[in-house]
């Protein structure tokens, strides 16, 4: 559905995007993650077609972004972190006014702007004016708004932020239900790790404008998932004698076992090349490295800041 | 349709913004309102010249003969002054105690031997019969006025004096001493120069006040639209605008049409009030012209050009606090310099100048072709072209910086 490669974009000389290679498919939710400044809202600007990339190529459901970008953003929906809408309006206002401007009148206004207060639950304080709502509620909104034009790309930049536990696993269903009712295409980004791990089918790791990991999300939670064999030193012979097991892997000089099916015959297989190779084992870390911990490490510990 | 529908919405969406925001009501409606009622009134008398007596005069009588009465009969005539008579023998410390304690404007003393000063042959050197105390608060006008009022009435004094004293002589030339002391009132004729030449009310405060404060009213849309603008960019409503294929054209455009009515709406509700409101309050009422072309005409010109301000301003400003100040600040010199707050015409020559780098004085100079000089669309089109030119370049400049903030 969404085919990025090689794209890059700079903000005065300063590599924001440096050749991202990406593919979304049909009717998936890729969750995409990165710590502050990675370069998330910059690519889904991109991809929503606000903001002009400088170098690569980006197509859309075939069509190329730089040549029919009217089109790619008819079909698409973007959803801003920030809360894009009309305060002083009520959420029927702002929803027939971004409405309108999808081209949407009458009897279809209606329609979509029932189905969109219906889908944020909001029939309640509906003629009520925004500035009045909760952080939730606005959320929802802001949602809502994005579902105007029956979007078959959803672009969501942190959805969630700053809600109540309640509203939050509310929007995540929301999404769950677009993709799996209407097979609506998600890419989603998000600062919660958990929520990410919930609704997505593939994840997205992106830093310092580069895509350090792309893979489905069962994938990804198998890597997170191991026992750890760290070992004095491991020699290049031992690494590759190790890897040849699938579910053993060698990451930054210690032995990792998935907790699979396999784990019993996989432990006894590593344990066994190490004792070939003359290496010990000086600890054992058991227990479920979770994808917080995976994206730390993929990511670097220090602190960001700047997006 | 479609196109027509999301022009309508637009509108809705601008027209609820506005409505429900106190301060910009306040700023687009309200003030103008409260300016032109007060400067209507305040500067009534100014415009008005059959208002009533305003400037008081302490009048001090140390001659006591009958020229001095008639005198001091003949200027408590004169429109425009009051005069009150004082203790006749109050020193001068006395009388100069008065007039500051309350106020006074002037104090006019007729001095001892002001009969005789009357009637002394003319041409007689000496001291002067009339002694003026003036407010140093008082303008230099206005104490020409009651100089030049003064001195008509003591010469028309020493005329009657005059003629008084040829009496058998004008007998005997067979002439009419009477008639040669009957006031045949001014000897200047005054006709306001209009732009078709027809009959027009004599200009009055309303006729200034409207137009001014409508010109500055209509640039105060800066405030509000700047605001929107501001707050679309950065609750990053903009953004989802872009993302909706809504093009720059169609941005400017959706912020143009809604504000153009909202200026169109100021424009019927201040003349509305220049018309039926200020007459309440004992001012005069305002004639509006008789060329609605020409109004709907400068009125749009005033709105674009105000309104292309606007939009740049919120362009270049990162903060609401940023576009108020600078649009704030730029309106207040705009109208200080473009004659809205003091008319052109009391400005020195250097400053006229100035004044002509304001387009709310080209706005202003446009309505008062219609309003006073009984214009029609040819004669405000000069400025309207000008505020035009203004306005599209402002709107151009508007569109760089708005395509170099997409490809920053």
């Amino acid at each position: 559905m969404i085919e990025i490669k090689h794209l890059s974009k700079s903000y005065e000389g300063k590599p924001v995007l440096d050749n991202v290679s990406l593919t979304v498919k049909r009717a998936s939710i890729l969750g995409l993650l990165g710590p502050n400044g990675a370069g998330k809202t910059t690519l889904l600007s991109i991809l929503a077609g606000v903001t002009a990339k400088d170098a690569g190529e980006v197509k859309v459901g075939g069509l190329d972004l730089g040549r029919e970008p009217g089109r790619i953003q008819r079909m698409c929906s973007y959803v801003p972190q920030s809360l894009a809408f009309y305060p002083r309006l009520s959420a029927r206002e702002n929803l027939e006014y971004f409405g309108s401007l999808w081209g949407l009148r009458g009897a279809k206004l209606r329609e979509r702007t029932a189905f969109s207060i219906d889908v944020g639950s909001m029939a309640a304080f509906a003629d009520k004016r925004v500035d009045t709502f909760s952080g939730g509620m606005k959320r929802r909104l802001n949602l809502a708004i994005g579902l105007m034009n029956e979007p078959e790309i959803l672009y969501l930049d942190e959805p969630t932020v700053g809600v109540d536990t309640q509203s939050r696993n509310y929007i995540l269903a929301t999404i769950a239900q677009l993709n799996r009712e209407r097979k609506t295409t998600v890419v989603y980004t998000s600062h919660y790790l958990d929520e990410i791990e919930q609704v997505s089918d593939e994840i997205a790791v992106i830093d310092a404008g580069r895509i350090v990991l792309h893979d489905a999300k069962e994938a990804v939670l198998l890597r997170a998932d191991a026992v750890l064999l760290r070992v004095a030193k491991l020699g290049k012979d031992a690494a590759a004698a190790l890897e040849r097991h699938q579910g053993i892997r060698v990451e930054a000089g210690s032995v990792h076992v998935k907790r699979d099916e396999r784990f019993g015959e996989n432990m006894a297989a590593a344990f066994t090349v190490l004792s070939e190779h003359g290496i010990g084992v000086t600890d054992i870390v058991f227990g479920r490295r979770t994808l917080e911990e995976l994206f730390l490490k993929l990511t670097d510990v220090r602190l960001r800041d700047g997006e | 349709m479609a196109a027509m529908s999301k022009l309508l919405y637009t509108l809705k969406k601008e027209f609820l913004l506005i409505t429900r925001d106190v301060h910009a009501v306040a700023v687009l409606f309200v003030m103008p309102a409260v300016f032109i009622m007060i400067m209507s009134l305040a500067m009534r008398d100014l415009f008005d010249s059959h208002g009533g007596v305003t400037i008081d005069v302490l009048t001090v009588n140390r001659d006591g003969g009958k020229d001095a009465e008639t005198f001091l009969k003949a200027i408590g005539g004169l429109p425009a002054f009051r005069f009150r008579a004082f203790e006749r023998d109050a020193a001068p410390e006395r009388l100069r105690e008065r007039m500051l304690a309350e106020d006074t404007k002037f104090a006019l003393i007729v001095r001892e031997g002001f009969s005789a000063a009357v009637e002394a042959a003319p041409g007689g050197k000496g001291e002067a019969p009339l002694e003026l105390l003036v407010n140093p608060a008082v303008t230099v006008q206005t104490q020409m006025v009651l100089r030049g009022a003064l001195e008509a009435k003591l010469a028309m004094l020493r005329r009657d004096a005059f003629v008084a004293r040829l009496g058998d002589i004008l007998v005997a030339a067979g002439i009419d001493g009477e008639s040669l002391r009957k006031d045949g009132g001014s000897p200047v004729a005054v006709t306001y120069a209009t732009r078709g030449g027809g009959s027009v009310k004599v200009p009055s405060a309303v006729q200034q006040s409207v137009p001014a404060w409508l010109v500055f009213s209509m640039f105060f849309i800066v405030i509000p639209l700047s605001n929107t603008f501001i707050s679309e960019r950065a609750q990053g409503t903009l953004m989802r605008l872009k993302s909706m294929n809504v093009s720059r054209v169609a941005l400017i455009a959706g912020k143009m049409v809604p504000y153009l009515l909202i200026n169109g709406v100021q424009v019927l509700i201040m003349i509305a009030i220049g018309v039926w409101v200020v007459p309440l309050f004992g001012g005069t009422a305002l004639t509006p012209g008789r060329s609605p072309a020409g109004l709907a005409l400068i009125a749009a010109a005033v709105s674009f050009s105000a309104i292309a301000l606007a939009l740049f301003i919120a362009s270049l400003a990162r903060t609401s606090e940023q576009a108020t100040t600078i649009g704030g600040v730029l309106n207040i010199i705009f109208g200080a310099l473009g004659g809205i707050m003091v008319p052109t015409f009391v400005m020195p020559r250097f400053m006229q100048e100035l004044a002509n780098l304001s387009p709310m004085a080209w706005g202003l100079q446009g309505f008062l072709d219609i309003f006073l000089r009984d214009g029609g669309a040819a004669d405000c089109l000069p400025e309207s072209l000008a505020l035009g030119l203004f306005g599209t370049v402002m709107l151009a400049l508007t569109a760089v910086i708005l395509r170099r903030q997409r490809e920053g």
